[in-house]
Formats: C-alpha cells, structure tokens, sequence
C-alpha cells in the first residue's frame, strides 16, 4: 500500500495492483501448465500397447492412434528393440481401451502429402478385449514405397506402347495389312477381292464358279436326264427282281426237299424204337445160354476153366 | 565517437577491440548474475525494494497489458482468419490450428512481447539515466548519480521487465488460443476435445519447456541488456555522444539469438 515514502506522482494502489497482477499471471500459468498436463492425459488412466513395426518412418511420439477416425491413443515412445525391429510404445486411456479386441488390426499408412497415420481395426467387437501390454505387429501401406515400381511397371508399359506403336512394328504391319484388304474390298470385286488378294483372283474365281455351275448342269443332264445313270439303274432294279423271283422258286424246293427228309427221319426214329424190345430179347437169350454153360460146367468135372465164351 | 566498424580501424587494433567487446559482454553476464542472486536474497526484499518493485510493474505491465493485449487480439484474428481461409481453400484445414498455434503462441507472441516491453520500458529507463548523464553536472558527477540510481534499482527493473515480457506473451497467448478455437469451431463446445488433443499434440515436454525457457530469457534479456548497457556507458564517457540508443542492437541480437537458438532445438 502507499504510505509516506511515496512521491507525489506515484500512482494510486501501485502495490495491489502489482499484487493483483502477480496472482492472475501465476494463476494464468498454473491454468496453462494444468491444461496442458490434462490434454497430455497425465490425470487419466492408460494402459500400455506394442505395436512392431520394421520402418518408424513418420512415427513420432504424441501421434495419435485412431479407432473409425476418432483417437483413442497416443505414441508415447519409438523405440528399437534388440531383434532390430522398431516397438511403438502406445498409451491407450482406460476408457478407449474398450474398443482394442484381440482380433483388433493395427495399420501405419504413410501418403505423399499428410502425416503419418496409425489406424487400429476392430471386426468383431464381441471378441475377448486386448489385455494390458499386448505386443502387436502393424501392418504398413506406404505409398511412397510403391511409387517406384509404379514407376518401373508404368515406364515398362510405356515401353511396351511404344513397341507397339513404333514404325515396323506388328500392330503397325497388321494395320497396314487391314489398309490393304479393306483398299481391295473398297475395288470392283468387293469383299471377295479382300479375300483373294485382287480383282484378278476374284474374277477367275468367278470363272471358276461359272465352270463348276456350266458342270453341275450337265452332271444333272446325265445323271437324271434320257438314258442317264438313274435310268441305267431303274433297269438293273427290275433285272433283279426277276432273279429274287427265280431264287424263291429255288427254295420252295428246297422246302419240299425237305420236308421228305423229314420222313426219312420219321421212319428212322420209328425204327430206332423197335431195336429197344430186340435187344432185351436177345439179352434174355444170353442170360439163357449164360444158365446153360453153368449148367454144362457144373457137369463138366474137368473144366476148371468158368470163363464163358461167348458165341 | 564510436567506430562504424571493426573493418574500419587499425588492423593492429582489432584485438585490443575485441577484448573489449568481449568484456562488455562479460560485464553483462555478470550484472545478470548479480541481478539474479539479489533477487533471491531474502534481504533484498525490504520495503523500500518492494514499492520500487512494484512501481516498475505497474508501469512496465499494468499500463500495457490491455492494449497490448487487444492489439495483439486484433492481428492474431486477421492472422488466424488468413491462414483458415487460405488452408480450407487448400483443403489443409486439419493443420491450420496446429500451424496457428506453433507460429503464433510460440513465436511471434512471445518474440514481440519482447521487443514490446524493451521499447516501453528499458529503454525508457535507458533515456532518462542518459538524460541524467548528459545534463550540467560534470561528468564524473553525473555518471557516479546514474550508477547509483541504477543500483538502487536494478533488482526491481530487472524482476520488473521479466515479469512484463512474461505476462504480455501469457495473457496474448491465452488470448489468442482462445481466438484461434472461436475461428475454428465457433461457439460449439463440441471442438473441445479435439482442440485439446491438438494442444497436446503442439505442448509435448521439450516444447513447452523451450517455450517457458525462451520467454524467461526474453524477459531476462530486455532487463539486463539495456541496463548494462548504460551501466558500461558511465565508464566510457566519450560515447555519451553516441546518437544510438546504448544496448539497442545489442538487445536486438541478444533477442534474435534466443528465437534463433529456440527455433533450432525445437525444429533442427
């Protein structure tokens, strides 16, 4: 406050409002620090993601990893692990955490204008969620990666056009082939003359045309005409009609013929049947004889011999 | 009269020319250091001190801040507005904020709060001690008054225009955040969250130090610099002559060093 030692162009209240200004800068400091310390999440629970990459190119910390384009986490620290493989140390807030299941897919796409972006997926949103410190691989589309061998493949093609398209080449031959035909098609002949390389191929094939018509003409004047082969034939139809005729006449007797030789047959079977009560007679006779020549052995004291020789 | 240049004298003077150049900058340091280590005396901070500490406040922050603060508004909007503008049409508006707030808050705001409380107060003070010293009194006299009076006030004026440079770029800072979020986002609260993650993707550790650390300095040097210069003044009486205002330049390269070496650490 101003007491006696102040000079008299000293400006009222100097000391308080030195004062007032002193609290509301540290107040305005301790906001800002506050703030800030808050928007970097320092108040908030997180939980810790490892993400493996080959290339950090564009990560940086402070990066923000994002779920359907909203961030629900924040590069923390880049680091090489001792594999040689690059670890992204990624704080994901608690209450983001839901979204990171264990099916979730981590990208890292790098375009040609824009920072990097790092992307998490999550299909199935049923599946157990990711646990704490979860080591995961992020897959990388890198345009500028792929530029090169666009370019390689696009000069390639190019190339290739060129080839194509150079004087001497074949599509620059089979061009002026279609020239050609399609000059001989626009002459007399028309499309015939395309087709057999002039108008002097296709007036003989003409001609040729005409002789082969000139020839169907008379082939038809002797095949159907007077005296032609369709006649010749008509008669040699008619010839062998009467020799079929003839032929069954022919088997006719040989029916006939036949049918005495079944007679034959008869007569045969017939006697074949009377030969059964002959041979049992003449067996009865044997066995007669056969009872006679016991008999005769029998009497017959100085026979030792009992074959029986038959008549 | 002091020499244009180092090119323009004697060759065989140029080291004795740089021994004194190289003092005075040593002269400098230690003031500051000086400066420093009575600032945190307790003794220091008697009554008399106290007033004259808070005399130098009011006239180097108080009489400032709200039109320094509203002419800083005014050309953050139209700067804010240019760059929106000029980014949407590209459509790059997703690195507008982000380019705001690096280029305004941590740069051009701090740097011309600087050159702003150095042009209101330092050299202010430079004035009437050169006043002092070019009046009647013999030359001696005059010079042994401004030392005093220098002395005497040296913690305060120091403590002072460090305290200015600080609270102007605070204050414009906020101010402008606080512009550059209205621009963007409107009066909607729903930008908030993303504004905040933007903030906190711009203030990581190191940004935030380098830039706690360039405004302490920025305020250290628009105190120290002048001063000292005027203090080494009263040595050398022949360059009261001088037309230049003592310690300007010096204060201009100081300044730029710091931007300079800022910009490099965070951005090299």
């Amino acid at each position: 406050m101003t007491t006696t030692d102040q000079s008299p162009d000293q400006p009222a209240h100097v000391e308080a409002k030195a004062a007032i200004l002193l609290v509301l800068m540290g107040a305005l400091i301790v906001a800002f620090v506050l703030y800030v310390m808050y928007a970097r999440g320092v108040f908030e629970p997180t939980q810790r993601l490892f993400l493996e990459t080959d290339n950090s190119e564009g990560v940086a910390p402070g990066m923000d990893l994002t779920f359907a384009g909203f961030p629900i986490g924040r590069v923390s620290q880049v680091e090489l692990s001792t594999d040689g493989k690059v670890r992204i140390l990624i704080d994901v807030p608690s209450k983001d955490a839901k979204w990171l299941r264990m099916s979730s897919v981590f990208t890292l796409e790098r375009s040609l204008v824009g920072e990097t972006r790092l992307r998490a997926y999550s299909g199935v949103l049923t599946d157990p969620p990711l646990p704490a410190g979860s080591v995961r691989t992020v897959l990388r589309g890198d345009v500028s990666e792929q530029i090169p061998r666009m370019v390689a493949s696009a000069r390639e093609l190019l190339e290739n056009l060129v080839n194509i398209t150079s004087p001497g080449s074949h599509v620059d031959a089979t061009l002026a082939n279609v020239d050609t035909i399609t000059g001989r098609m626009a002459g007399r002949y028309g499309l015939l003359g395309g087709a057999l390389g002039g108008d002097v191929e296709a007036k003989k094939m003409l001609e040729t045309l005409d002789r082969v018509n000139a020839l169907i003409a008379r082939a038809d004047q002797r095949v159907f005409g007077k005296h032609g082969v369709v006649d010749d034939s008509q008669d040699a139809i008619r010839q062998l009609n009467g020799l079929l005729k003839d032929a069954r006449t022919t088997l006719q007797k040989v029916d006939s013929v036949l049918v005495e030789a079944q007679g034959v047959a008869a007569n045969a079977r017939t006697a074949t049947s009377d030969l059964a009560p002959l041979r049992g007679e003449v067996e009865a006779s044997l066995r007669k004889v056969n009872r006679l020549v016991d008999e005769i052995n029998r009497k017959w004291p100085f026979a030792h011999d009992t074959e029986i020789k038959l008549p | 009269m002091r020499s244009p240049s180092i090119l323009a004298t004697n060759p065989r003077l140029w080291g004795a020319r740089a021994g004194r150049y190289l003092r005075s900058w040593g002269y400098m340091i230690h003031l500051g250091a000086v400066a420093l280590v009575m600032a945190f005396t307790p003794s220091t901070w008697n009554r008399a001190n106290r007033l004259s500490t808070s005399r130098y406040i009011y006239a180097s922050t108080w009489q400032v801040l709200p039109w320094f603060t509203v002419l800083t508004a005014l050309i953050g909007l139209v700067v804010i507005r240019i760059v929106l503008v000029t980014a949407r049409s590209y459509g790059l508006s997703s690195f507008a904020l982000e380019m705001l707030v690096r280029v305004l808050v941590l740069e051009l705001i701090p740097l011309s709060a600087a050159m702003f409380a150095a042009l209101r107060s330092s050299m202010a003070f430079d004035a009437a001690a050169l006043g002092l010293a070019r009046s009647g009194l013999p030359t001696a006299a005059a010079g042994a008054e401004a030392v005093r009076e220098l002395r005497r006030d040296l913690v305060p004026q120091v403590l002072a225009n460090a305290f200015a440079v600080l609270s102007l770029a605070m204050t414009s800072g906020a101010i402008v955040l606080l512009l550059a979020y209205l621009n963007v986002y409107g009066l909607s609260p729903w930008g908030l969250t993303e504004y905040t993650r933007t903030v906190a993707r711009i203030f990581d550790p190191i940004v935030t130090i380098g830039f706690a650390l360039k405004t302490i300095l920025f305020g250290l040097a628009v105190a120290l610099v002048p001063i000292a210069a005027i203090l080494e003044l009263q040595r050398y009486p022949r360059r009261l002559a001088s037309s230049v205002q003592p310690g300007a330049l010096r204060l201009l390269f100081v300044l730029l060093l710091i931007e300079a070496g800022s910009l490099a650490i965070k951005y090299i």
